[in-house]
């Protein structure tokens, strides 16, 4: 399938609090995707 | 204009192509795939999910598509920069709380999630999603608009 996305826009890097996952992610309520926290620091 | 929708859908046909949408309905994670990492996307349940046909074709798959991703949460995979597989995708997915449609971007290459490749007899659609409506706006003269039930397997496999 095609999604609409860029190569410019890959997401901001972030932390969780709650478990220490670093991962990348766009949009307004970044979520951890391993313990799903919303508690999370950008990087 | 403003269409309260639950699970259904909305459809806004041009002559030659559509837009297919429908709201999220629930909160989920939405896992972006490229070559090089993953990115996640908080999926809210007004969210809007937005099929775009630029070529036309079957509303079928187009909703299939949708339901793939707000029913089961299918990760999207992308394509890299001038894929040849690229031309053979007819349609164009978004997923976003506002969408704006523009026929003047390349597919897959504009810098704004909300933008999406529409054909030009659909640019400039706004479409919102907010309380369990769609909002349209800036609907080009000619574009029709109803809404469909939502997407249902024939056959269910256990």
């Amino acid at each position: 399938m095609d999604v609409e996305y860029t190569e410019r826009v890959k997401g901001k890097d972030y932390r969780c609090k709650s478990c220490g996952e670093r991962f990348k992610a766009v949009g307004k309520k970044p979520t951890c995707p391993s313990c799903q926290s919303d508690d999370v620091e950008m990087e | 204009m403003k269409w309260s929708l639950k699970d259904d859908l909305l459809i806004l046909e041009g002559n030659n192509s559509f837009l297919l949408t429908g709201r999220a309905e629930n909160s989920f994670l939405l896992y972006i795939e490229t070559f090089q990492d993953e990115t996640s996307q908080s999926v809210q349940e007004d969210d809007l999910v937005v099929v775009s046909c630029p070529e036309g074709g079957g509303i079928e798959p187009a909703a299939m598509l949708l339901e793939l991703v707000r029913r089961y949460h299918t990760p999207l995979v992308v394509l890299p920069k001038n894929h040849p597989g690229s031309s053979r995708l007819k349609m164009v997915v978004a997923v976003s709380r506002e969408i704006l449609t523009s026929c003047s971007i390349r597919r897959r290459t504009h810098p704004e999630q909300h933008l999406l490749c529409s054909s030009e007899e659909l640019t400039g659609i706004h479409l919102k999603g907010e309380a369990g409506n769609v909002i349209a706006d800036n609907i080009p003269k000619g574009v029709s608009i109803r809404s469909l039930p939502p997407f249902h397997w024939q056959l269910h496999y256990k």
